[in-house]
């Protein structure tokens, strides 16, 4: 997820020159008044890093903040970069100094959040996004992470408040749509639970969590076979999908009881057939298979 | 025609296709490559409201290009228009996860903040309606609490074992998922009733449903709770009382290893999160912390369960364990175990059998939730 905290797509790009070109323009169009030399450094970093090689990248960071300390893109570079490798208590410690230099760097009290994250310490992890959303309060990622953390202790009403306030200010992750469709889908709002699914969908087709989620809003509602497609979708994406094997087994056990109990056994038999289709390990319906199939 | 001619033909079209192909422009009018290119030279000529201009065009004619994207990007960040320039950089990496250049100007320009974007509003879509005038509807109603504590709204009541599972038999024949079902229902009843929490059964008749089931419909209903309701049984008769399990990795006690080997009996599809090295997955994180912390929710909540379960029942308090139940492992919330008392122990299978006791044990299971 979320691009802008520069953890995804570490493939190297392989338009270089273009990189060349573009990074250049940003540093002299810009007005850097830093050493021309630092910024060769940073660019270095930056080239290594996105082609994965982290310790390459590492030893260029490291030169450029020895000569530029100040440097807060340099340090939050090295932070992620020890993140990669996990050197955590490292990452930490760079972070940290980019917030000594300014205390305005969301980007590093993100960060500085998330390894509170990491190491379970939710109190101070809240702390840091709070921090954030004083300082930004259009900052959609502490939003995000805000939002998160309400989901994760069930209190849906804060979760919707932040949630939205990370839409709102950033509409392009996948993730926010669908966390705060679960908010949404927990306090029975479904439409407009099945809308941020959507938004979810339309910006990451494959995200299968939200296509297994919109089942049960239509499963629950009745729309037995859309919710059958929906969880079939997700077979198509990713056929190991879990989830999506549990929900079709489950729909289709119920479904076969539904069929015994109008006294249609040759439906039940099928919708069994097709519960051990999906899990063959489902004993309920190797069970029934046995008893009613014959 | 003659073979000659149709090949003299042939080569004339060819020829002709080709030049439309390499020089459409010359046909056709600009395309958008055309646009993004005059763009670039323009930034590089430090004309960036021309820039800008030529880009918008070239972004109409072709709104999948990543290419573009990271030039209108370029020339919002030369005009100053920091907000835009993130909004095209961004639009660029998603077309293109592999733009380098757009990634890091997002990364270098979103380090402090950065003034708001503008939307534009479109007219709303049928579903964009309803949930709308639902949101009107319902929102409002919706109890906020500041702090982080743990809020329990939904609850999945499961009667363990059931149709040809009967689960542990007592000597004078009681059948664990009667019981297990009986009590179930009893205090999905006694939930509904009172009105602040919702209450879900994962069966509601005498039939088997597979552990996979149970946590599924838990899920399904977007519970913030699971609770298992069995009995326990021994080879020793003497055993008795009441405990309550939360899931954990490792079992707390060989006793506790036993009983989860009980109740556990199904294939695992669970597969280990596989790290590339080199990445972090926040979502990773999240799902791990998120993970981590029901289960710790779960041992608290269970500790204070089985403190106010104990009191006001005739069963000795067998305390709280852990271990590696298949039927918590896959609950996407917290969830407890209980184990009411041993149908092995004549004693208590006679007081299981009796309706007063058992609304005892949903007495006690009330004060638990409280």
């Amino acid at each position: 997820m979320r691009n802008k905290t520069g953890v995804r797509s570490q493939k190297s790009g392989v338009r270089k020159k273009y990189i060349i070109f573009a990074v250049l323009l940003f540093f002299f169009s810009g007005g850097a008044a830093l050493a021309v030399d630092v910024n060769d450094l940073i660019f270095q970093g930056a080239d290594f890093h996105y082609k994965g090689k982290l310790d390459e990248a590492i030893g260029k960071f490291q030169a450029a903040v020895r000569i530029d300390s100040g440097n807060e893109y340099a340090h939050n570079q090295l932070g992620i970069l020890y993140a990669k490798k996990e050197r955590f208590g490292d990452a930490f410690q760079e972070f940290s100094r980019v917030v000594q230099i300014d205390r305005r760097n969301t980007f590093a009290l993100l960060w500085l959040g998330i390894l509170h994250l990491r190491q379970n310490d939710l109190n101070n992890a809240f702390e840091k996004f709070q921090e954030i959303v004083k300082i930004d309060p259009d900052n959609a990622d502490a939003y995000y992470y805000l939002g998160a953390i309400y989901n994760f202790r069930h209190n849906q009403a804060k979760a919707i408040e932040y949630l939205k306030k990370a839409r709102d200010a950033d509409s392009g992750e996948a993730d926010t749509h669908y966390r705060l469709g679960k908010a949404f889908h927990n306090v029975d709002m479904v439409y407009n639970a099945l809308l941020e699914y959507d938004r979810a969908l339309e910006l990451k087709p494959s995200y299968t969590a939200a296509i297994n989620e919109a089942g049960w809003i239509y499963y629950n509602q009745g729309s037995y076979e859309e919710a059958i497609g929906e969880w079939k979708k997700t077979l198509r994406i990713n056929p190991g999908d879990g989830d999506a094997i549990f929900n079709l087994a489950k729909a289709y056990n119920d479904l076969a009881w539904k069929a015994l109990a109008a006294g249609n056994r040759k439906e039940a038999v099928t919708y069994w057939k097709k519960t051990l289709g999906v899990n063959p390990s489902n004993k309920a319906a190797k069970y029934n298979l046995e008893k009613y199939g014959k | 025609m003659d073979r000659r001619l149709f090949l003299n033909l042939l080569g004339k079209g060819v020829l002709a296709s080709s030049a439309l192909g390499i020089f459409p422009s010359l046909v056709w009018g600009k395309t958008s490559f055309d646009y993004a290119l005059e763009g670039q030279n323009l930034i590089q000529s430090g004309n960036y409201d021309g820039a800008l201009k030529v880009l918008k065009e070239a972004v109409r004619l072709d709104p999948q290009s990543d290419w573009t994207f990271g030039l209108l990007g370029r020339a919002y960040r030369g005009l100053g228009r920091k907000a835009e320039a993130v909004d095209a950089f961004r639009q660029a990496v998603r077309l293109n996860p592999e733009d380098v250049y757009s990634r890091m100007m997002i990364e270098i320009m979103t380090q402090k903040p950065i003034p708001k974007l503008k939307k534009v509003k479109k007219p709303l879509t049928p579903l964009e309606r309803n949930a709308l005038e639902e949101e009107k509807r319902m929102l409002s109603r919706l109890q906020s609490d500041e702090g982080l504590e743990y809020q329990v709204k939904r609850v999945v009541i499961d009667a363990g074992h059931g149709g040809f599972d009967s689960g542990a038999v007592g000597l004078n024949g009681l059948k664990e998922k009667d019981v297990n079902l009986d009590l179930a229902k009893k205090l999905h009843q006694r939930l509904q009733s009172g009105g602040e929490v919702k209450a879900f059964l994962t069966r509601t008749e005498d039939y088997y449903v597979p552990l996979s089931d149970r946590t599924v419909i838990a899920n399904q209903y977007q519970a913030d709770l699971f609770i298992s309701i069995h009995i326990n049984a021994n080879k020793n008769r003497e055993a008795h009382g009441s405990e309550t399990y939360f899931c954990a990795e490792k079992a707390s006690s060989k006793e506790a290893a036993r009983v989860a080997a009980l109740e556990n009996a199904v294939l695992k599809y669970d597969k280990p999160f596989k790290k590339r090295p080199g990445y972090i997955d926040i979502e990773e994180i999240l799902f791990q912390f998120e993970r981590k912390l029901y289960w710790s929710e779960s041992g608290k909540f269970a500790g204070g369960f089985q403190d106010r379960f104990k009191q006001g029942l005739p069963l000795k308090s067998r305390g709280v364990h852990s271990a590696n139940f298949y039927v918590l492992r896959t609950a996407k919330m917290p969830s407890i175990l209980l184990e009411t008392g041993f149908i092995s122990n004549s004693n208590e299978e006679s007081m299981l059998k009796q309706p007063a006791f058992r609304e005892k044990i949903v007495d006690a299971i009330m004060r638990g939730l409280a």
